[in-house]
């Protein structure tokens, strides 16, 4: 069963991120006011999403399980590791798709509204975790440095999600994520926002997946190599 | 295989591998924070607030002078004018509304009803026109079908 879904996990993607693109380009009406700009809707929310909440808000609970000792495992560090890499893409993601958003829309590519700084920072966070990693070669130090620093950058992501209810920004107030249910977004529309948010975060799955089996990986080349080397040196000391 | 000499059995220091990541991790933070701050004084410290609302700002029209500031509201319907250097609009708050002379092309979206925050000063400190050298359109998170009502008729076409 865990093995049938796990194979299935490319293909249902590809599925629904192309029945995505049909419905977001093909069959949902124009928006009454940004005409087809609107359909950046389709993309922008959904990116934002895995980038904020679903891969940064794994790789901080990943971090705490670490941080905590009875479930400190290596398997939560590198989930960690591959939740934050996967993070940074989608916040560069957000923010590019973002600006090809704002330049039409607003008329400025980029803003420095409370919003977007703070979704900049978090990038920048995200880049210091994963440099905070290559400066440490102990594993273990490693693990809880950075298990420490993606627990306080993960303060930042209530900060974004509030900033739109907090300060008054060029971006708009949050769509999906409100508790104005009124009809904000139209029947069609709506499904398909919908359906975006689920084929981006099925993608974000495999990528994590694919990531952390790259980890597993390259640790083992490591190990391997360490093997080697002191088979090697065994060698030497006999000739 | 000869020894002549005894071997060197005192103890070697550790790798130094523990400090140098130390080392390493204090100066990737310093990096971060010195970025973080050069971003935060773009963006936050200036004012969290992007701009200041039509209402504030007739609130508090003396302190503001000829400062330059973003103010926000919306375009009055039936104010847009096309000048010769750019357009003339009304930007409407709950309280008043203040008259806009911007320069340049506004944004694609730019109409009637629509909120914008511009970029300016007002003309002089008792000054009641607003000189704008950019207009942002600032979009609200509705999406509504441009047409609701059209129907595709049996062969393909809209009515």
């Amino acid at each position: 069963m865990k093995q049938l879904a796990q194979r299935l996990l490319g293909p249902v993607t590809l599925v629904s991120m192309a029945l995505t693109v049909w419905l977001g380009l093909v069959v949902t009406p124009p928006d009454k006011v940004q005409g087809d700009l609107a359909r950046l809707v389709y993309v922008h929310p959904a990116v934002a999403w895995v980038a904020l909440y679903l891969s940064f808000g794994t790789a901080t609970i990943a971090s705490v399980l670490y941080l905590w000792p009875r479930t400190r495992s290596v398997v939560a560090d590198r989930v960690a590791h591959s939740a934050m890499e996967v993070s940074l893409v989608f916040i560069a993601l957000t923010l590019i798709t973002g600006s090809i958003w704002g330049r039409p829309t607003w008329g400025v590519w980029w803003a420095w509204d409370a919003r977007l700084t703070s979704t900049a920072i978090l990038g920048l966070l995200a880049v210091g975790y994963l440099a905070l990693r290559r400066a440490n070669d102990d594993p273990t130090l490693r693990a809880k440095r950075s298990a420490v620093f993606a627990v306080l950058s993960a303060i930042n992501v209530p900060i974004i999600h509030f900033s739109v209810l907090w300060w008054k920004t060029l971006h708009q107030g949050a769509t999906v994520f409100t508790a104005n249910r009124s009809l904000l977004i139209h029947g069609i529309m709506a499904w398909t926002l919908l359906l975006s948010f689920v084929a981006f975060s099925l993608a974000y799955a495999w990528l994590v997946r694919a990531r952390y089996r790259l980890e597993v990986a390259r640790e083992r080349l490591d190990n391997e190599a360490i093997t080697e080397a002191i088979a090697a040196r065994v060698l030497e000391g006999r000739s | 295989m000869v020894i002549t000499e005894p071997a060197d059995l005192s103890p070697v220091a550790p790798p130094p591998s523990r400090s140098r990541g130390r080392r390493r991790s204090i100066v990737v933070l310093v990096v971060l924070a010195g970025a973080i701050l050069a971003l935060l004084s773009q963006g936050l410290l200036h004012n969290l607030n992007y701009f200041k609302t039509v209402d504030e700002v007739l609130a508090s029209r003396e302190a503001i002078g000829a400062g330059v500031i973003r103010l926000e509201g919306v375009v009055a319907p039936h104010s847009i004018q096309r000048t010769a250097t750019g357009t003339d609009f009304v930007v409407t708050g709950s309280a008043g509304s203040i008259p806009v002379a911007a320069t340049g092309t506004p944004p694609q979206l730019f109409q009637a009803n629509i909120p914008v925050v511009v970029v300016g000063h007002f003309a002089s400190a008792g000054s009641k026109t607003f000189l704008g050298s950019s207009i942002m359109v600032k979009h609200t998170a509705a999406y509504i079908a441009q047409h609701p009502n059209r129907v595709k008729a049996p062969n393909g076409t809209v009515r």
